[in-house]
C-alpha cells in the first residue's frame, strides 16, 4: 500500500552536508504495524514527516495506493512525542481539529466515537492541561485517527511518558490497532517498544540513514515479554547496534 | 481560594491607607502650606463641590470618551497590523526598522506636529491617543503570533487548514494572552496621552481641570483630578482583566 523507493534526504548543518537518511526502501502492507528504531538522529524522525508530507525528499519516491505524496493529507495521519494538542480547545474539539467541511453531526459522531476508542469518553469538554500525559496522548491518537487515515504515523508516542504509563499505552494501542485495523508505523528507540507493538521491525543506522535490517515478528508467542522468542528478536536487533569487539559485553548483559 | 483572596486584596490595600495616614499627619502637623498640600478634608470637599456642580461628570465624561475612541482605534491597528508582521518575516523586516525608531520618540514631542497637522480639535486630541496606545498593542501582538509554538503550526498543515483557519484556531489564540498584556499596557498610556492632549487647547477635561487648577493655584483640585484618574484607570484595568479572563478560558 505504501511504497518507499530509493529515498534520500540531506540537510545543511553549518555549511557541512549531512545525510539524514540513504536509499530507503520499503514497502508496508495494508493492515500492517510497522516499528522502526535507530539511534537518535538516525534519521527516522525525519522518514516519518516525509511520509506525512511536512518534510520533502531530495530524491526517491513515496506513494500511497499508486498516488505519489506530495504534501500533507488526511490519508496520513500523525501523533508526536509531544501531544500537541492545541490548549485552547476542548478535547473534543482537539479531535475533531482535523475534521474539515464535514457535516455538524456526522463530526460529533466521528469524534464521540474516537472518544470512546481511547476511552475519553466523559472527558470531552476537559482541556488539555487537565488531563494527565498518557491520556493527552490518547486524545493525540483520537485526533490522528478521526479522519480514518490509511496509515497512522506515530513519532516516538510514548517517549514523554513515565514506564508505567507507557506499558499501558503500548497495550492500547495494540487493542486500537486490532480494533481499527489501520496501518501503523511507529518510530521508537526503546527496542522492547518495536518487538511488542510491530510486526516488522525496520532497524535504522546513523550517518547515514540507513534501513540495516527488517526483522519479522512472526510468533505471538514474542509479544510476550518474559518469552525466549522476545529475547531471541532483542538480540538479533540489538546486535545490529553494536560493533564485532563489544557484542561479548553487550550479549551478556542481556 | 476566596481567603486567599481577601489576604490579597488585604496586602494591597496597605500601602494606600499608609499613604492616607502620612498624608494626614503631615498636613495636620502644618508640614506643607495647603497651596502646596492641601488636607485630605480640603480635597475631599472639593471633590465633593465639583460632583455637586456636575463638573467633575463632564470632566470624567468628556475625557473618557477621547480614551475610548483613542483607544479603541490603537487596539484595531495594532492587532491587525501586529498580525501581518507577526505572520509575514517580509513585512516584518520592512517595517520593524521604522516602527521601532518611532516607538522612541515620546508623545510629548509629537504633540506640536500633531497640532499642526489635525488642528486643536477633538482630532488632535485622538490622535495623541493612538499614537500612545498602538505601539505596546503592535509590540506585543507581533511578539505574540512569533512566539506560536511551531509544533502546533505543524498540526494544522497536517490537515491542510487554509490560512485564515490555521490564524483563527491556531496563532490567534496562541498570542492572545500577548495582546492582552498589549492592550492592558496600551490603556495606561492612553490615560497619560489624554491628559497631555488635553494641555493643547481644551476646555473641559480631566487633564484640562489640572491644568486650569494649577494656574490657579489650586492643588486641591489637582488632586481631585490625579485621584480620578488613577481610580477610572484602575477600574478599566480590572475591567480587562475580567473580560480577558472569559475570553481565555484555557489558561484557568
Amino acid at each position: 500500500m505504501l511504497k518507499i523507493k530509493g529515498l534520500d534526504k540531506r540537510f545543511l548543518v553549518n555549511g557541512r552536508e549531512v545525510v539524514a537518511l540513504q536509499n530507503i526502501d520499503l514497502d508496508v502492507k495494508k493492515g500492517e504495524f510497522i516499528t522502526i528504531v535507530g539511534h537518535s538522529g538516525c534519521g527516522k524522525s525525519t522518514l516519518l514527516k516525509i511520509i506525512a508530507g511536512l518534510q520533502s525528499q531530495d530524491v526517491g519516491t513515496i506513494t500511497c495506493h499508486d498516488r505519489q505524496i506530495l504534501g500533507p493529507g488526511t490519508d496520513r495521519g500523525m501523533v508526536f512525542q509531544e501531544h500537541r494538542l492545541l490548549p485552547w480547545l476542548t478535547i473534543r474539539e482537539n479531535v475533531g481539529f482535523g475534521l474539515q467541511g464535514i457535516d455538524r453531526k456526522e463530526k460529533e459522531r466521528l469524534v464521540e466515537d474516537h472518544l470512546r476508542l481511547v476511552q475519553l469518553e466523559g472527558f470531552g469538554d476537559a482541556y488539555p492541561k487537565q488531563l494527565s500525559g498518557g491520556m493527552a496522548q490518547r486524545a493525540a491518537i483520537a485526533r490522528g485517527l478521526v479522519n480514518n487515515p490509511e496509515v497512522l504515523l506515530l513519532d516516538e508516542p510514548f517517549g514523554a511518558l513515565d514506564a508505567l504509563t507507557r506499558i499501558q499505552m503500548q497495550k492500547e494501542v495494540l487493542r486500537i490497532w486490532e480494533e481499527e485495523k489501520t496501518t501503523m508505523i511507529l518510530v521508537t528507540h526503546d527496542i522492547d517498544e518495536a518487538i511488542y507493538l510491530g510486526q516488522r521491525i525496520v532497524v535504522m543506522s546513523a550517518r547515514p540513514g540507513e534501513i540495516k535490517a527488517v526483522i519479522p515478528v512472526e510468533s505471538s508467542n514474542a509479544k510476550d515479554r518474559g518469552s525466549t522468542e522476545f529475547a531471541s528478536i532483542k538480540k538479533r536487533v540489538l546486535r545490529h547496534f553494536f560493533a564485532e569487539e563489544e557484542w561479548a559485553a553487550v550479549e551478556y548483559a542481556i | 481560594m476566596s481567603n486567599n483572596r481577601t489576604r490579597r486584596y488585604l496586602t494591597g490595600s496597605l500601602l494606600p491607607i499608609l499613604i492616607a495616614l502620612g498624608w494626614q499627619a503631615a498636613t495636620g502637623m502644618a508640614l506643607f502650606t495647603p497651596a502646596i498640600l492641601p488636607s485630605m478634608d480640603r480635597v475631599f470637599k472639593s471633590f465633593v463641590e465639583m460632583a455637586a456642580s456636575g463638573q467633575l461628570a463632564e470632566d470624567v465624561l468628556v475625557s473618557l470618551s477621547r480614551v475610548v475612541k483613542g483607544y479603541v482605534v490603537a487596539v484595531a491597528l495594532g492587532v491587525v497590523m501586529g498580525t501581518f508582521m507577526g505572520m509575514s518575516d517580509f513585512l516584518h523586516n520592512f517595517f520593524s526598522l521604522t516602527l521601532n525608531a518611532i516607538r522612541q520618540i515620546p508623545i510629548l514631542a509629537w504633540i506640536p506636529l500633531i497640532i499642526l497637522w489635525f488642528g486643536i480639535g477633538e482630532e488632535s486630541k485622538i490622535a495623541v491617543i493612538v499614537l500612545g496606545a498602538y505601539f505596546p498593542v503592535l509590540v506585543n501582538t507581533i511578539s505574540g503570533i512569533r512566539q506560536t509554538p511551531q509544533g502546533y503550526v505543524e498540526v494544522a498543515r497536517l490537515y491542510r487548514l487554509s490560512r485564515w483557519t490555521v490564524f483563527r484556531k491556531v496563532y490567534l489564540p496562541s498570542a492572545l494572552p500577548q495582546i492582552f498584556v498589549g492592550m492592558k499596557l496600551g490603556l495606561g498610556i492612553s490615560w497619560v496621552a489624554v491628559v497631555a492632549s488635553e494641555l493643547i487647547a481644551a476646555s473641559a477635561g480631566i487633564g484640562f481641570r489640572i491644568s486650569d487648577a494649577r494656574s490657579l493655584m489650586q492643588a486641591d483640585v489637582v488632586i481631585v483630578g490625579m485621584i480620578v484618574i488613577g481610580v477610572l484607570g484602575l477600574l478599566m484595568d480590572k475591567a480587562l482583566s475580567l473580560v480577558f479572563h472569559k475570553a481565555t478560558p484555557w489558561t484557568r
